[in-house]
């Protein structure tokens, strides 16, 4: 990565890092090699073949850290055990993945996100969601932000009490929206009347997403106490997110399942035109630190920053196109830099010229499209000149 | 950033004919595709569509990336390549199957020994011998498959079985159907969301025209 791709990048973190910082977050940096146990248990199993793998002095094994959320999750639970929930937490920090060979996916992805620990869960919730949408309306104006629960699908599968392979296969269908599968293996020839309930379920998750209305329409196929209420809370946070984002950046779609496998409740993305996945991803785990020992829910996300770089620098490449206004040369190297130093002060950007003559600072100059050539005389004089 | 023209990947070769008859259907100009010379970027006059061409594991590539939005591809392509896109909807043409083939009159699963299958779609045996949980050793062969049984290199193969016609001219038949395969409409994850009112106007159309 080169000037202002890195121009970008930084100009991306320091906006989220400002936003959280603001809004009362506090930042941690994780080890970058991890333990590997931290990454393989039961709520948090990150698939193997993903993750860089070494080992350390004592033989253990560790691995290059996949994942912002278990890390901190387990950080919450150790060092930070004494601290008093809620935690807010931020993190600006890359994480290591093993993509296919060849398909054009970094394997080190840069993350800004946030998490907070513990507090009561639907206001941590619709912080987390208010301050996803403030973080891409920060970076791009062209953005959505779209809720999904996968409580919803959790509670159908464990009423449905299938055979745990077709509800990871299930998941999986209707995560991708196969819907020629999903209409195979749940056609009414197939299921058992007492279940064509489920199979009616499961065939239109994947549908039922759009705008905030996809909420009644669901209605249809979701019955009973607990989609109700589950169905009113994500409009209640629809609602309220609308008073804060306008309505048409908010997107449900109750398809929306993860792989990871500790989400427990609402699970967010954001896209941005002109970046072909989504640029962030969250939601709730509330099993999660659990898991490390430390009884909270929890609900964070983060944003992929060099996609979002990418997509800035396309709509504004020229703003982070930098050469300095000045380069300043002198046969006397005190000199050179005492008047950097003063065009420095006075807001310029000034770059001292450790070039043999002045002849070869002219052609410097031109070469890196800098408009001024300063030479300071011995006697104190300086003379400038336009390129 | 200009706003671009929906764009659709469509598979060449033996699907192409009929995902532009397809598009015929629907109502669409497509004089350009049946008349394309050697050009891989068309567009449909009238409508704010533009059709690309592409190998059937490249359509897969740019849906995923999102520089096209929709794409037509085979079922065998998306069960070897794998991806992260929506598949939304079966087209019911290009159909053939996968198939387990051995030298005919043989029994594939005699005996205690580990058995060697060749293939062109190492992924698709793997996983189809996994779910079976059956050890075999796995040949890629880029070529024609029928060929490592009768030289001895396999004890079967798994390939696309559209009429029978090759391995039975190679002396071959069909142990075990794999998999059924048929084109698919398969949709870019972020398109489906952003331009989402474009996509399911196209998707719908095609659905309704499905033979």
């Amino acid at each position: 990565m080169l000037f202002e791709e890195c121009a970008a990048k930084r100009e991306i973190s320091e906006r989220l890092t400002g936003l959280f910082e603001s809004s009362g977050y506090s930042e941690v940096i994780t080890p970058g090699l991890e333990f590997f146990d931290v990454f393989n248990g039961y709520v948090r199993d990150f698939p193997q073949e993903m993750m860089y793998k070494l080992v350390d002095g004592k033989n253990r094994l560790m691995v290059l850290r996949p994942d912002s959320t278990m890390p901190i999750a387990r950080l919450a639970a150790t060092r930070l055990r004494d601290e008093a929930l809620p935690l807010k937490l931020f993190y600006n920090q890359n994480i290591y993945m093993v993509n296919p060979k060849d398909s054009g996916r970094d394997d080190e992805i840069s993350q800004c996100g946030i998490e907070i620990l513990g507090g009561q869960g639907d206001a941590a919730d619709f912080e987390a969601l208010v301050l996803a949408a403030k973080s891409l309306a920060a970076c791009d104006d062209d953005y959505r932000i779209e809720i999904g629960d996968m409580g919803i699908f959790t509670e159908l599968m464990a009423e449905y009490e299938c055979d745990p392979k077709l509800a990871v296969n299930t998941r999986s269908w209707i995560e991708t929206k196969n819907l020629p599968k999903l209409d195979e293996v749940y056609s009414s020839d197939n299921i058992a009347e007492s279940d064509r309930a489920f199979a009616e379920a499961f065939k239109a998750l994947p549908i039922l997403f759009g705008g905030i209305e996809v909420l009644k329409k669901a209605k249809e196929y979701l019955h009973g106490e607990f989609f109700d209420m589950k169905l009113a809370k994500l409009e209640k946070l629809c609602r309220d997110l609308s008073e804060v984002i306008p309505e048409e950046k908010i997107r449900v779609d109750l398809g929306l399942l993860s792989r990871k496998n500790y989400y427990t409740g609402i699970i967010f993305r954001g896209y941005v035109e002109g970046y072909g996945q989504p640029a962030l991803s969250g939601g709730r785990y509330d099993r999660l630190l659990g898991d490390f020992g430390r009884d909270a829910g929890a609900v964070g996300f983060a944003v992929n920053v060099e996609a979002v770089a990418r997509v800035l620098l396309q709509k504004d490449g020229e703003v982070f196109k930098k050469s300095p206004d000045v380069i300043v040369w002198s046969e006397n190297p005190v000199l050179a830099l005492k008047r950097c130093a003063e065009l420095i002060a006075s807001g310029n950007c000034a770059v001292n010229s450790v070039l043999e003559s002045a002849e070869q600072t002219r052609e410097y100059a031109k070469a890196h499209r800098i408009k001024h050539v300063e030479i300071a005389e011995n006697d104190g004089n300086i003379t400038s000149e336009d390129m | 950033m200009e706003n671009r023209k929906l764009r659709i990947a469509l598979t060449k070769g033996r699907i192409e004919e009929k995902a532009v008859s397809l598009l015929e259907k629907i109502g669409y100009d497509v004089t350009d595709l049946r008349e394309k010379g050697r050009r891989l970027i068309l567009s449909i006059p009238n409508e704010d569509i533009e059709v690309v061409l592409a190998k059937a594991a490249d359509v897969i590539t740019y849906v995923e990336h999102g520089v096209c939005d929709l794409g037509v591809v085979g079922k065998d392509t998306i069960m070897e390549h794998g991806g992260r896109f929506y598949e939304i909807s079966d087209l019911n043409f290009g159909k053939c199957r996968f198939a387990l083939a051995v030298k005919k009159g043989t029994d594939f699963f005699a005996g205690y020994g580990v058995k060697t299958v060749a293939t062109k779609y190492p992924n698709v045996t793997r996983n189809y011998f996994e779910k079976k949980g059956i050890d075999v050793d796995i040949v890629k062969i880029e070529g024609s498959v029928e060929l490592a049984p009768l030289v001895g290199l396999a004890d079967g193969i798994v390939d696309i079985v559209e009429t029978g016609t090759t391995l039975k001219e190679n002396g071959l038949e069909v142990y075990e159907d794999v998999a059924p395969v048929s084109a698919r409409l398969i949709v870019n994850t972020v398109s489906m969301k952003l331009k989402q009112e474009r996509v399911q106007e196209i998707v719908k159309l095609i659905e309704e025209n499905i033979q």
